[in-house]
């Protein structure tokens, strides 16, 4: 067997055992369905009278609008207890046997990563489900679903690389789990939850120039209005550049901890 | 030495050691501190928009959500109060407790008391910086009410992380603390008020008791303290208490069944 | 009065599993009781439910005069617990943990302090007394977790397996304060899988198996049970070459003659030949010199003493795990079968 194809069988079997992980430790997975599911349900009740605003983009309801965000959201969650988990194995001592093991060890990586973005397409049936469930059209149809589906995969592979990168750099769950909050900070400044014309002053601004912006109105466009080509380039430039820097530097962190010796 | 003094010195001691969660653990309580913080400025630069709807109370998102954040907080402290227990239980700790004489009561009253004051910390820190941004001052009379409506919910949600670390005696049940209570806190008239919620945010909030909570703690922020809108959320907060604090009980005593 | 007193005790747990299943022992005042069995025989059942972390669902139980189910505030006031997994909070320090203790226990803070400092020299932990217990070694944890179980002075002590996994020295330790403890009126339950330390400590000895008391008394009552001492011994021929080759079965009928007026001739074994002695060691000087005086000299000689673990083979059908020194020599014979 050529060493391509035992990776390759290397990164299905890590990848089936994070899908495992993610299903037998609720205190993983339940956050990352939960919350945004929760934040969702919260804030279409909430501030569903906003497409009444002046300046609100045209779209059926405020769910409609929100769904992109949620699945962000999601994403960026999958990343984070993908992270927490390789961390834990690495505090467990598992990542050690694996890279005593003869494979490739970016495939230690890989394998978890793929895992991750099983995950994030789940999530992303999951909200188009509650979207069907509530009688939101979703523009494009299947076709729209497919793209979705796809983008959304795409982008929890991009956050799984930033969340190993951190968990091989600092091998300690908590550190990882301590991002946690952070993860709403950047949400909360990009246009995941609101057009940026109605945000205020500072936080319209950077959400104006932040990617997670580019990625959200990707999936947000074949949802409320039609495939746009400059919002769908935006977005898969922006994921290619967060998935570039998740790979560049978990690259580097797992090289370091080689070389420190586990 | 009276049973009451003896039971006081109990309670003191059950505080003095879970503050040894805080002080001795570098770093553990910072997400938990910052957390109402990060949402609060989150959620008012996000749907600080909303206060142009007709009919919105105040123009100032930030005053009208500090409550909410404050409720978050403690709700929040509530619930690590529950995931520390569920530690302290499948650590075997809990056991030593209970095999000792102290009333069970005191056993909780201990636990509990801690996040209630503990709650004091997310709330001074999201008091802070909302202050600083240009949320409203509440008046003294205000902001006291606060802050005993933050104590009172990190009471409430500590007796529900208790209840549900003894029926599940796992550290695995913390999304359910954190979710309960977060439910309980949001599905209310968190982000607008109920006249501007919409269909089935406005009959779950207007029934939802803690919608009157977090009104009491609106008050000073938005409008003015009027006798009116404090005792419907004290009373809500006592009623919750109490009953959440039975059940925690009664999850106590089977422990021992 | 008896310390410790169960009828019919028995615990079931969801699934048809009944963890302890009718046990009816007494431990009088100032005892040391050894409960001994074999993991998940039912010994951390039983302490749980005599110290009121567990409601019994059959039978009854008091402590110190008190129903366990229905006088449980009565009997937590009255005993001192060591739990199996010494539950220490890592974060606490060892004097903390001590006047926590006493103060669980209602004792004035004033007195507590003067307890804990006293208990921690008493346990040899004055020097970690400000460190934290996260940093503490096993057997430093057991000591610590035994100290806080004598702050309020009880009258009866609970210690599920204190010297599992600790090493000769800090087992020691334990046991001289346990013993020291019993000397000054404590009456002790202790669980363990050591057959040394129940023969060492324990005044009487319960061995449990699959939830039924099997068999109690003191040690030695029990081993006169299953059998009586005997020696194993081996000649040496006059040129050295030892007897147990054939040609020599002369000498061997000669040697049987002279050991059968000691004792019951039991059938020889790799060679060896088996007799049973009254009284033990104290037989060893008048069989070496019978056989002496008949010319025949002796080239190894043992005396064979039955071990609480034959009682344990006898009573259970299984030897006790846990005990390396236990299960030795390959020639065990398959145990009668279980009563
Ligand atoms: N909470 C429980 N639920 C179900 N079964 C239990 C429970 N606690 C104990 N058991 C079962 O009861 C039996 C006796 O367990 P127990 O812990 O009393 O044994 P033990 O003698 O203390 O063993 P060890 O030497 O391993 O500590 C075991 O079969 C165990 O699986
Ligand atoms: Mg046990």
């Amino acid at each position: 067997m050529s060493a391509f194809a035992a990776d390759l069988r290397v990164i299905s079997e890590l990848g089936r055992r994070s899908i495992r992980q993610t299903i037998r430790r609720p205190q993983l997975s339940a956050p990352l369905i939960i919350f945004p599911t929760l934040l969702l349900a919260i804030q279409t009740g909430g501030a569903g009278r906003a497409v009444q605003l002046d300046g609100f983009p045209q779209v059926d309801s405020f769910l409609q609008f929100m769904l992109a965000g949620a699945m962000l959201q999601a994403c960026m969650l999958a990343g984070n207890s993908g992270g927490i988990a390789l961390a834990i194995d690495i505090e467990m001592g598992f990542t050690d046997r694996l890279l005593a093991a003869p494979i490739s060890r970016f495939s230690i990586v890989l394998g978890r990563l793929a895992g991750t973005a099983m995950v994030g397409a789940f999530t992303a049936i999951w909200f188009l489900a509650i979207g069907l469930i509530f009688g939101v059209p979703i523009s494009e149809g299947v076709l729209g679903v497919i793209w979705i589906i796809a983008l959304v995969a795409a982008t929890a592979l991009a956050f799984g690389g930033i969340g190993a990168a951190i968990a091989l750099r600092s091998g300690k769950a908590s550190v990882v789990q301590g991002l946690f909050p952070l993860i709403f900070v950047i949400l909360f400044l990009s246009t995941a939850f609101f057009p940026a014309n109605l945000m205020l002053a500072p936080a319209a601004d950077i959400a104006e120039y932040n990617p997670l912006s580019f990625v959200v109105e990707g999936l947000r466009e074949p949802i409320v209005s039609a495939f746009s080509g400059p919002d769908s380039l935006k977005a898969l430039a922006s994921i290619g550049g967060l998935g570039a820097i998740g790979f560049v530097t978990s690259a580097l962190a797992l090289r370091g901890r080689v070389k420190r010796g586990g | 030495m009276s049973n009451f003094r003896a039971n006081v010195a109990m309670i003191r001691a059950l505080v003095r050691r879970s503050s040894n969660e805080l002080l001795r653990v570098p770093g553990a309580a910072i997400p938990g501190v910052l957390a109402p913080t990060i949402f609060f400025l989150g959620i008012t630069s996000a749907f600080g928009g909303l206060t142009l709807l007709p009919g919105f109370t105040t123009s100032s998102y930030q005053s009208f959500v500090i409550p909410v954040s404050l409720m978050q907080g403690a709700a929040f402290t509530g619930a690590a109060t529950g995931v520390n227990l569920a530690r302290d239980i499948e650590q075997g700790w809990f056991d030593r407790l209970l095999a000792s004489p102290a009333p069970r009561p005191v056993l909780l009253a201990g636990i509990v008391l801690s996040a209630s004051l503990r709650s004091l910390i997310p709330a001074t820190i999201l008091l802070i910086i909302a202050f600083a941004i240009g949320a409203h001052w509440p008046g003294f009379l205000g902001l006291g009410i606060a802050l005993v409506v933050v104590m009172g919910m990190a009471t409430v949600a500590a007796t529900w992380g208790t209840s549900l670390a003894f029926r599940f005696k796992s550290q695995s049940a913390a999304p359910l603390m954190q979710a309960g209570m977060l439910l309980f806190v949001f599905l209310t008239t968190a982000y607008a008020p109920l006249d501007l919620l919409t269909g089935w945010l406005q009959d779950v909030a207007r029934i939802n008791p803690v919608t009157q909570v977090v009104e009491a703690a609106r008050q000073g922020f938005v409008g003015g303290v009027t006798w009116g809108d404090t005792w419907p959320g004290l009373v809500a907060l006592a009623g919750l208490a109490v009953l959440l604090s039975a059940m925690a009980l009664r999850g106590m005593r089977r422990m021992t069944a | 009065m008896a310390a410790i007193e169960t009828e019919g005790l028995r615990r079931d747990f969801a699934g048809g599993i009944v963890a302890v299943d009718g046990v009816d022992l007494a431990v009088e005042e100032g005892e040391i009781y050894g409960f001994l069995g074999p993991n998940g025989a039912g010994k951390t059942t039983t302490v749980r439910m005599l110290v009121t972390l567990l409601r019994p669902t059959g039978g009854r139980a008091t402590v110190a005069g008190y129903d366990v189910a229905d006088q449980a505030s009565d009997v937590r006031k009255s005993i001192g617990v060591a739990l199996q997994e010494a539950a220490l909070d890592p974060l606490m320090k060892g004097r903390e943990l001590l006047q926590l203790q006493a103060t669980l226990h209602g004792i004035r803070k004033a007195r507590g302090d003067e307890l804990a400092d006293s208990l921690l020299d008493r346990v040899g932990l004055t020097k970690a007394a400000d460190r934290r217990v996260g940093t503490y070694s096993g057997g430093m944890r057991r000591r610590l977790d035994l100290a806080t179980a004598l702050v309020h002075e009880p009258k009866v002590l609970f210690l599920d397996e204190p010297t599992t996994g600790l090493d000769p020295v800090s087992r020691q330790a334990v046991w001289q304060e346990v013993s020291d403890l019993n000397d000054e009126g404590t009456t002790v339950f202790l669980t363990t899988q050591y057959l040394e330390e129940a023969d060492m400590l324990a005044d009487r000895v319960g061995i449990i198996s699959d939830g039924k008391l099997v068999a109690e008394g003191t040690p030695e009552a029990l081993k006169a049970q299953v059998g009586k001492p005997h020696l194993e011994l081996s000649l040496a021929s006059a040129d050295g070459v030892s007897v147990s080759s054939e040609g020599n079965d002369a000498e061997e009928d000669k040697a049987e003659e002279v050991l059968a007026r000691f004792g019951k001739l039991l059938p020889p074994r790799d060679g060896k030949l088996l007799v049973e002695v009254a009284h033990g060691a104290s037989d060893i000087a008048p069989v070496i010199r019978a056989l002496d005086d008949s010319g025949l000299a002796v080239e190894s000689l043992d005396l064979v003493e039955p071990s609480l673990d034959d009682v344990f083979v006898e009573k259970t059908g299984q030897h006790l795990e846990g005990d390396d020194d236990a299960v030795d020599g390959a020639a065990e014979p398959e145990p009668a079968a279980a009563e």
